[in-house]
């Protein structure tokens, strides 16, 4: 267990002191590895700990986008009160929409998310007079005691994103978290040691949901507007691309790969504008030859620092974990 | 609104709904048979009317050119949908939803940076041939008159598709495999190879509704996107697998839009998400699929 | 109300169809609190069907099914497991992925109402009953191991755990001890037997085996083709002659 804590320790300390050593351009990749890592790493509690494929994910992430967007431009609410409200009103739109996914399982479930998250944004689109429609919403600024740099908003995000992580962490360590991998594992099952399976099912989306809107809610002003793509299903296509890319099923995978993700497209983009291309390569070739996707492929070739890294025990062959 | 005006849009909700349903019927055999999603199905639908621009741009001095283009644009797409099949859906038949989800998804992304290389981004006319140039008056409504071939193109199709599966062996086959895979394989039918052909099929009827929406308007870049969503829709309401139900489910949204468009259009494709969102709640296999435990 | 004749289940007209195929009809049936019973049959006699439909896995086409006085025909699964009915699976039905201590330990904590917390740590609660359940159930030598490779006997010995955790007035065991060998059929039903006695524990089990039968259970009922043709004592049963011919008779 320490071994966990410090390396999450290590990886503040090295995601902080990273702007001292690269520009500008990159202040601004690595605040939006953060805040999609955020995205993906609450896509991942359905996903990964619950085993559904939810493909409107970005219904929520988009919301809590605008939220905040709204909130800062026509009444000018302060961004630290504008992000739990943006969670707020993410987890009320999952508490609603989520109540029937949590009917369905498989595709019929991924579908229905989908056909909510296009819901979704097609309200966003079509309602100019409230959200401006396909124009957006523009003039969205960090609040003044961040300035305009690329470093304070940088850090800001941060520290509410290790926060939010560290706030994921808990849940899916916690009993509530053990039943939601106890439902992915045998749904069944878990109806009849006594749980309510919707029902938690449920109360996962929508814990799911919140997060999603916490980081759509810093993506605002990071980029200075929010469009209603935020929502569409591409969108939501992002973060399965990121977790299955980093590693699904395991806590750090979506942070991992939108990490990877990011990077290669910063640098895709800044030679051609075939990024599509490319991103299409890579998810095939990491689906069809990395199923445990970049963490998969560390565990593979180097067990040991894996093990050590997380605090695992060793496990030999047959499965058992040495005491 | 008077009764032509009503009828008028009734036409046009029949003609975007044949549209729909050319390029449903693939994505839901493609579903009912193999179990798996072809996000790729609209992209490789624009490629068809891409390749059909081009074909009747080779063929400029033949007089058939604009006809014959329909057809080999279905060819084609169909050539590209068999190396896909074979290459990337092979591996994927026994993976996972996600991943399965994922693969034809990055093929959709991969076909339509394709077809940006390809044919680069300006827009691409297909001029008419002097016959279905001007208007024809149905019942004092005035009718586009290519809208006529396409909702002869449809329903010729949805003819052909019917009568394949109720009198081929093939259809038999195939109709079978929708029903239970297991049995068909159980009874020495290689799965494979119907998995290949019946991809090659789909991706044929997707190329060949590229061709016929291609004299539509002009062909632009990211016409897929659109497209992909309401063909989900569709293929949900009437159920994966059911050729009677991808036709039913077409001209449901077709109408639906045609006519929401009327009174509440910003609230169009809302009222389709939230059709398709009642539909799988309460009936996720569709009105005319097959139910199953979910 | 803790009189030992106390009926603790009570089924009446209870009958399931599949399309067309009648699995039970009109079956009526009735356990006393405290006692060890079983059920026989040949097989698609309707055994599992009986104890899905008891347990909340199908619905009931018509037929009640009352416990402890409350009719808990047609509830949620979850409702009437938290309503005392524990269930064993024939076909193992663990949590593959998880270790045989998380297996265990995901039940209890489930049974103490403490899979809402979000916030503690998972990994140190319910230590003490974990292993002292994995412990009755012969399990602590593999509570690290994944349960998906674990033996089939290892795996029906945790299925059992899983129906325990839940601190069941009624046990419903499905063939339990189907690939265990004999040493760990004794293991196992002597265990069953003193939970019967300690704790007034009802059991209610299936089984082909005949030993079994004979040895532990107090009350025995045929299930023939969807109908209950004997019920009586084992002694009883075995002289009843259309038993033998429809049980005896179809088994080779």
């Amino acid at each position: 267990m320490k071994n966990k804590t410090l390396l999450a320790a290590a990886l503040f300390l090295f995601a902080a002191v990273l702007p001292l050593i690269v520009t500008e351009f990159w202040v601004h990749v690595l605040t939006e590895i953060l805040i999609l890592g955020l995205f993906a790493a609450s896509f991942n509690m359905i996903f990964g700990y619950m085993g559904q494929l939810s493909f409107g994910h970005a219904a929520y992430y988009g919301v809590g986008a605008y939220t905040t967007g709204l909130l800062m431009v026509k009444a000018n609410v302060p961004l630290l009160v504008c992000l739990p409200l943006s969670m707020l009103s993410a987890g009320l739109c999952a508490a609603v929409l989520g109540y029937f996914c949590v009917k369905l399982r498989g595709i019929y479930f991924a579908i229905l998310t989908m056909a909510f998250g296009q819901l979704v944004y097609y309200i966003i689109f079509q309602w100019y007079s409230f959200t401006g429609g396909d124009n957006g919403l523009q003039g969205i600024v960090p609040p003044e005691f961040l300035g305009k740099a690329a470093n304070p908003y940088y850090f800001f995000t941060l520290i509410v994103v290790a926060i939010g992580m560290t706030a994921l962490w808990i849940i899916s360590e916690s009993p509530f978290g053990y039943t939601m991998r106890a439902i992915r594992d045998n749904a069944e099952r878990t109806e009849f040691i006594g749980i309510n399976v919707q029902r938690y099912m449920h109360l996962n989306f929508i814990i799911a949901a919140v997060f999603a809107g916490l980081a759509g809610a810093l993506w605002g002003p990071f980029n200075r507007s929010v469009a209603p793509d935020l929502t569409n299903w591409q969108h939501s296509g992002m973060p399965v691309f990121m977790t299955v890319m980093g590693g699904p099923f395991s806590f750090l995978g979506p942070l991992v790969g939108s990490t990877i993700y990011t990077l290669l497209m910063a640098f895709v983009t800044s030679f051609t504008e075939y990024w599509p291309l490319v991103s299409g390569v890579i998810i095939i070739l990491v689906v069809l030859l990395m199923p445990g996707g970049f963490l998969g492929l560390l565990n593979e070739k180097f067990p040991f620092l894996m093990q050590k890294l997380s605090g695992a025990k060793e496990t030999d062959e047959q499965g058992r974990q040495e005491p | 609104m008077d009764i032509t005006s009503l009828f008028a849009q009734f036409l046009s909700g029949l003609t975007y709904g044949t549209i729909l349903f050319l390029v449903a019927a693939g994505l839901s055999l493609i579903f009912g048979v193999m179990n798996i999603l072809n996000f790729a199905h609209a992209a490789l639908w624009l490629m068809g009317a891409y390749f059909s621009y081009t074909f009747w741009n080779w063929m400029q001095g033949n007089s058939f050119s604009f006809w014959l283009s329909i057809p080999l644009a279905g060819v084609a797409a169909a050539a590209v949908g068999w190396v896909i099949e074979v290459v990337l859906i092979k591996r994927i038949y026994k993976r996972e939803l996600y991943e399965q989800l994922l693969i034809t998804y990055s093929i959709a992304l991969i076909i339509s940076d394709t077809i940006k290389l390809t044919w680069g981004v300006t827009n691409k006319l297909i001029v008419r041939p002097e016959i279905i140039q001007k208007p024809v008056f149905i019942f004092g409504a005035p009718l586009d008159s290519y809208f006529l071939v396409v909702i002869a193109a449809g329903a010729a199709v949805a003819a052909g598709l019917w009568w394949f599966l109720k009198y081929t062996r093939y259809g038999h086959i195939v109709k079978a495999a929708v029903f239970s895979r297991e049995m068909v394989g159980a009874l020495g039918i290689p799965i494979p190879r119907i998995y290949t052909w019946v991809f090659t099929l789909g991706i044929f009827l997707a190329g060949f509704a590229g061709g016929i929406q291609a004299p539509i308007g002009s062909i632009t870049l990211g016409m897929d996107t659109a497209i992909i969503i309401q063909a989900f829709c569709v293929v949900v309401i009437g159920g994966f697998g059911s050729l009677l139900g991808t036709l039913v489910g077409s001209l449901i949204v077709g109408e639906v839009l045609s006519f929401t468009i009327l009174f509440w259009p910003d609230g169009a494709m809302v009222l389709i998400f939230i059709i398709t969102a009642l539909i799988l709640i309460v009936r996720p296999w569709g009105l005319f699929g097959t139910p199953m435990r979910i | 109300m803790n009189d030992a004749d106390a009926t603790l289940l009570e089924i009446s007209g209870l009958s399931k169809s599949f399309g067309k195929y009648s699995v039970l009809a009109d079956v009526n049936y009735r356990l006393r609190k405290g006692e060890i019973a079983a059920i026989i049959g040949p097989n698609g006699a309707g055994k599992t069907t009986f104890f899905n439909l008891i347990t909340g896995y199908h619905r009931v086409d018509s037929g009640t099914v009352r416990f402890q006085g409350r009719d808990i025909t047609n509830w949620p699964r979850h409702r009437i497991a938290r309503a005392g009915i524990s269930r064993a699976f024939q076909v193992s039905n663990i949590y593959p992925r998880l270790t045989t201590y998380e297996n265990v330990r995901q039940a209890i904590l489930a049974q103490e109402k403490k899979t809402l917390d979000i916030i503690t740590r998972a990994g140190g609660l319910a230590k003490q009953d974990t292993l002292e359940l994995l412990k009755l159930t012969g399990l602590l030598s593999n509570r690290d191991t994944v349960a998906g490779i674990l033996s089939q006997g290892d795996k029906k010995k945790l299925e059992l755990a899983l129906a325990l955790a839940g601190k069941p007035e009624m046990l419903l065991l499905d063939e339990p001890t189907a690939g265990m060998s004999s040493e760990e059929t004794h293991e196992t039903m002597e265990m069953v037997k003193r939970l019967n006695a300690q704790i007034g524990l009802t059991i209610l089990f299936t089984e082909h085996d005949i030993s079994v039968i004979f040895g532990y259970a107090r009350k025995l009922s045929v299930l023939y083709q969807g109908t209950l043709i004997a019920e009586g004592t084992p002694e009883e049963v075995r002289k009843n002659e259309e038993a033998q011919r429809c049980y005896l008779g179809e088994e080779v």
